[in-house]
């Protein structure tokens, strides 16, 4: 358990500015994750958190105190490896037992056993302390290497992308099976990876990372519902969001929208309109994602856009389908029995209520409808 | 423009010709037919024989036996560069000292085609790539992407009758990945040329190809679109390999309760009703393997007719889309849902099967069990 606090931290490699500026503070507990494309920082941030790098600038605490010279063995943060490094010679209970016993930690046997058997209840794999890693699944493989770091005590636990090697299907399971354990670890977990999946499903609160910098902070359906900025909204989910260019237009004293240099004026939610009322932007862009643009082979109402099928890709229990309007082509999906000739008509009905409206020229967030119905079920 | 035949189409290579040792044979009698346009993919995990196949087809690999056709004519026994074949692999293989206009000329010129005519060819095919913007530059100026947008447009510069393209996408990264893939599905639709495109990555396979071809082992497990193949997988294999996340597949045992039949999981008391459509085929204590996609579940249906109560073990929120997983023994059962409902673990919940959407597989050969008629 640890309360972890990183002020100000600059961190630069000869001339690349890898850390810029940045501050966190990751509650006792928590389990944090760090999200951001490669060469974001993200990496860089964990290893000065553990010690093996060093901040040229601002401080590093664990609970209230500056570990900046503090050597990594003595921050007691326990690093989790992308690839679980099991001594595949050892048993379930000597792997587990390895640490304990290395010269620094040494431990006497009595208290080993009683600290696999505390950590092995927790992980759910007491049965399994006589097998060697061979005989074990990936799920039990991930479990007895996250409970040689448990028996250390660590006040923290740093991931650094340990399921990035799996494929899809495989990593679907394993991300559900550190989920389903988390709630035991009673560490504060740091975590870091580049999908977007894992950002949202494991973490408590997220911290997005680009170019060095934090860009946002929020739990998963901040980062979702209300990113920061249209960079933010674009990681987030597939297929990518699409970013249209508005125009507001104000008709009767009321902002309404004009897309596609369309002539018809399309209604705002009215938060949405008040809120554009209140602070009237420049340039706006909406975003919208695949799954609120509705889709028709008929014009059925005026609030159809007419556009042409540019593809259709089949991905499962859907499909997207790519609808091309002047030059813009926008991601939309249908079921996966849809078909129709490439280039013919297409009709589509955006639901502007769940748009995110950002500012064309600082990318930054204006709005979003306050969906009533979520914001309830929002925890 | 041309018909594809492959024909009991085999291949061994020399060190492991043992008699009877089926697991050396790299393609096993494939027998497959491409129509004239079609985009068709060959899907499967790494060594399960496609890009031999591939290969065989090009002329860069020796057949074993059988016989490949273009149209009328049989291959077998033609010289690579005069089966009119155009190829892209994965690695670009592009000329670096040579220009982008260069590269893709370099081929028409070995063949003595003079410059007007190549560069009216080029000025073509750039439009179509999207690379009209390109051709001065070189190699090392270019992105992954654009250097495959070159690669293809050389592979299709000489109007090939058949276009084969391996693991084109898999050198890129996610975002372009997803935009060069829509740009070969237009540019297929704009040359028509029959295309075989080979990857082990189902989303890509199936977002290409007119028909996908799975191959495991070295064997066809299953030829037919992309809907013919998630809806109705001929065996496990295929099953569990298209769909993401995949398909729940669990070893049941089918009991009689009352007058139904369900589906009883081991090390588990979760029990599934047995879908009506299966009544004639399954019989009380057959051992079956039970397939269900996570996306055909209803959860806590209002005019469900019951369905079975289980415990949440894991809630996960993607966004729009949610995940839930059920522990089964050592296994999990994953559910999808849209709905906007938040769960939490140890929330008991109540499932049942979408429109009796469970497939069942023999339990020793893995083959789809059918309903008689």
């Amino acid at each position: 358990m640890a309360h972890i606090e990183i002020c100000n931290v600059k961190k630069k490699f000869k001339k690349t500015i890898a850390i810029d500026d940045i501050s966190l503070d990751i509650k006792d507990n928590e389990f944090f994750v760090l999200f951001g494309p490669a060469g974001a920082g993200k990496t860089t941030t964990l290893n000065i958190i553990a010690g093996i790098a060093f901040p040229d600038q601002g401080y590093v605490k664990i609970d209230g105190k500056i570990v900046n010279l503090l050597e990594p063995a003595k921050r007691n943060v326990s690093m989790v490896f992308e690839n679980y490094a099991l001594y595949p010679h050892l048993t379930v209970y000597d792997n587990i037992a390895s640490p304990m016993r290395s010269p620094t930690f040494k431990k006497d046997e009595a208290y080993i056993k009683q600290e696999i058997e505390r950590v092995t209840a927790i992980l759910g794999i007491s049965k399994l302390l006589d097998r060697l890693p061979k005989q074990l699944s990936n799920g039990q493989k991930q479990r007895v290497a996250l409970g040689r770091c448990l028996v250390r005590k660590p006040n923290v636990f740093l991931m650094d992308e340990p399921l990035a090697h799996l494929d899809a299907k495989l990593r679907h399971f394993m991300r559900a099976e550190l989920k389903e354990m988390q709630s035991n670890f009673n560490t504060t977990t740091i975590y870091v990876t580049h999908d977007y999946m894992e950002a949202l499903s494991l973490g408590d609160r997220i911290g997005i990372l680009n170019n060095g910098k934090i860009e946002q902070i929020g739990v998963g359906d901040d980062i979702f519902y209300r990113p920061a900025n249209e960079f933010i909204a674009k990681m987030m989910g597939e297929p990518e969001i699409n970013i249209l260019e508005i125009e507001l237009v104000q008709e009767a004293a009321k902002f309404g929208l004009r897309i596609f240099n369309m002539d018809k004026v399309f209604e705002l939610p009215r938060d949405v309109e008040a809120a554009f009322r209140r602070k009237v932007p420049n340039d706006v862009d909406m975003g919208i994602r695949a799954n609120d643009i509705e889709i028709s082979i008929s014009k059925k109402s005026d609030e159809y856009i007419h556009g042409t099928v540019y593809s259709i890709e089949p991905i499962g229990n859907k499909s997207v389908l790519i609808i091309a309007v002047n030059d813009i082509q926008i991601r939309t999906i249908v079921p996966n029995d849809f078909s129709a000739e490439l280039d013919s008509d297409i009709y589509m009905k955006i639901n502007y209520k769940n748009a995110i409206y950002f500012d064309r020229n600082t990318k930054a967030f204006i709005f979003r409808h306050e969906n009533e119905d979520l914001s309830e079920k929002v925890i | 423009m041309a018909e594809l035949i492959l024909d009991h189409l085999c291949k061994m290579y020399d060190s492991e010709k043992k008699k009877g040792d089926k697991a050396e044979i790299a393609v096993n009698d494939l027998n497959l037919k491409c129509k004239d346009g079609e985009f068709i993919g060959i899907l499967g995990p790494s060594g399960c024989g496609k890009t031999t196949t591939l290969r065989m087809i090009a002329g860069l690999e020796e057949i074993t036996s059988g016989g490949i056709f273009i149209g009328e004519r049989k291959i077998n026994n033609v010289e690579p560069k005069d089966r009119n074949v155009g190829l892209a692999f994965e690695d670009y293989a592009l000329y670096p000292p040579l220009t982008v206009y260069d590269n893709i000329a370099f081929n028409m010129r070995a063949r003595k085609i003079n410059d007007v005519d190549i560069k009216r060819e080029i000025s073509r095919i750039a439009p179509l790539m999207k690379i009209e913007k390109l051709l001065q530059k070189r190699p090392a100026e270019l992105s992954g992407g654009q250097k495959q947008r070159v690669n293809i447009a050389r592979a299709i510069i000489r109007k090939p009758k058949l276009l084969l393209l391996d693991e084109p996408l898999s050198h890129l990264d996610g975002k372009m990945r997803q935009v060069l893939r829509t740009e070969i599905k237009r540019l297929h639709n704009e040359i028509k040329c029959t295309t075989i495109i080979v990857t082990h990555d189902q989303l890509e396979a199936m977002s290409l190809a007119d028909r996908i071809a799975i191959m495991n082992n070295g064997k066809l497990q299953q030829f037919g679109t992309p809907l013919e193949i998630y809806e109705s997988p001929q065996n496990e294999f295929v099953a569990g390999f298209i769909g993401e996340p995949p398909m729940n597949l669990n070893r049941v045992t089918v009991i009689k309760l009352g007058d139904s039949l369900q589906f009883a999981f081991e090390d588990s008391q979760v029990r599934i009703a047995v879908p009506a459509k299966y009544n004639d085929v399954l019989k009380n204590g057959m051992v079956v393997k039970m397939g269900i996609r996570p996306t055909d579940f209803i959860i806590n249906n209002p005019n469900g007719k019951g369905g079975t109560e289980v415990k949440v073990a894991v809630f996960e929120n993607l966004g729009e889309e949610k995940r839930i997983s059920i522990r089964i023994g050592e296994e999990y059962l994953t559910i999808v849902t849209a709905d906007e409902k938040r769960y939490h673990p140890g929330d008991m919940i109540k499932i049942e099967v979408k429109d009796d959407r469970a497939h069942i597989f023999d339990i020793s050969t893995g083959e789809r069990l059918s309903l008689k008629n």
